[in-house]
């Protein structure tokens, strides 16, 4: 049994056109399946010339809920991105680290801006 | 029951109107709306979204909706862009391929709009020569506004779009509209925070704010898409409930509207002459994402 798992994000969406946030819980859901099993994961994204934050935060941001950033870093890898797609997927995933780890900071800014709405009123 | 349009541009004004008319007719159940176009003197075809929407909520209490007194000019527009064959009338060639067709869609259309974007407005010989970054980026701008749709506005009624090019100003504009909660009453829901409506567009569009719980994060998509917009140079506008709110070259204007839009509309002008490359000069490594 291989231990390491290449997954074509074309393969599962079906297209080149990777938007919609159900398409990303599709890659999300085998991704997850591989790292539970802790399988290591090359995930390609060859022929993908279209994203959005909404599918890469179901596709990958949601995974820091479940996996350690220790965990994901050392199982799953990217490949065949074009850098600004890459710069994208560094923002996703800057914000999900922050999103489940620090949900304080996330309910912080709620009460700041609570805050600024109670001082203006 | 009789109703008079006035000209309807791509701006606040424009969404006043369109407002009003929605206020005018939000309790009419199985009536004859005649909506007299007589003194629409200007409509800016992506107002159809907005527009669409509104008479889509009429219909769906049961109204007969008709357009009348169209004055040429406006008819010639909104017959090229299919938004009258909704109404009645025939489609027309577009000729100078300068319209982004009118359509509807539902929240689980994700493919159908992809196939949209790509048949009508990226492959479309008319459209101008962006440079492909350009194209890249405003590709995925729209795929944000409309993923910002489904992910947000909880619309049964559906998504409602169109555009128009316009070569000389070398300006595109664009729309999406939806019939959901609006963003005021989205952020009341998930943080508790009960802003005014314009603040609440505001507060949707900056840092790391979101209103997305759960398994899922979010809060990017229209921070991205006001990023892409400063820099393009050209404009985004946000209309939300009772809120107005506008962006262009790095500056915000947010306003009360006398009523609520009974959803959110998203409307982007962008700059097709931009010739910025939009190549990243800073090397990120695919080993230094995670």
């Amino acid at each position: 049994m291989s231990q390491n798992l290449e997954l074509s994000i074309f393969e599962i969406v079906g297209s080149p056109l990777c938007v919609a946030s159900s398409d990303g819980q599709k890659v999300h859901d085998r991704l997850a399946a591989a790292l539970r099993e802790g399988r290591s994961v090359m995930l390609s994204f060859h022929n993908i010339t279209t994203l959005t934050s909404a599918f890469l935060n179901a596709a990958i941001g949601q995974l820091y809920g479940a996996f350690s950033e220790e965990q994901i870093r050392s199982l799953l890898k990217v490949q065949d991105m074009q850098p600004d797609d890459l710069a994208l997927l560094k923002r996703v995933v800057e914000t999900a680290k922050q999103y489940f780890k620090d949900p304080q900071k996330f309910d912080q800014a709620v009460q700041e801006a609570q805050g600024d709405d109670n001082n203006g009123a | 029951m009789k109703f008079s349009l006035p000209e309807i541009r791509h701006n606040q004004a424009g969404f006043e109107a369109l407002i009003t008319l929605q206020e005018q007719t939000k309790d009419c159940l199985f009536d004859d709306i005649a909506i007299d176009m007589g003194t629409t003197g200007w409509f800016d075809a992506d107002m159809c979204a907005a527009f669409g929407a509104i008479l889509y909520r009429m219909g769906e209490n049961l109204n007969t909706v008709k357009l009348t007194n169209i004055r040429p000019n406006v008819e010639n527009i909104l017959s090229k862009n299919g938004f009258l064959s909704h109404y009645g009338r025939e489609v027309i060639p577009d000729h100078w391929g300068t319209t982004i067709p009118y359509r509807r869609f539902d929240v689980k259309d994700d493919r159908y709009f992809a196939d949209y974007i790509e048949t009508e407005l990226m492959r479309r010989s008319e459209m101008p020569a962006m440079s492909p970054g350009l194209l890249k980026k405003f590709r995925e701008s729209i795929f944000e506004i409309f993923s910002n749709a489904v992910l947000h506005s909880r619309t049964e009624q559906g998504i409602f779009s169109c555009g128009q090019f316009f070569p000389a100003r070398h300006q595109l504009d664009f729309s999406v509209a939806d019939l959901g909660i609006g963003i005021r009453q989205n952020v009341k829901e998930n943080t508790g925070l009960d802003f005014a409506p314009e603040d609440a567009i505001a507060w949707a569009t900056e840092g790391r704010n979101t209103t997305k719980r759960g398994q899922i994060p979010g809060g990017l998509g229209l921070k991205l898409l006001g990023e892409f917009i400063d820099l393009n140079g050209g404009c985004i506008q946000i209309t939300s409930d009772a809120g107005y709110w506008r962006r262009e070259k790095g500056k915000t204007v947010a306003a009360r509207l006398s009523q609520p839009f009974p959803g959110t509309v998203v409307s982007v002008e962008i700059n097709t002459a931009d010739t910025q490359s939009y190549v990243l000069t800073s090397e990120l490594s695919e080993a230094d994402i995670f």
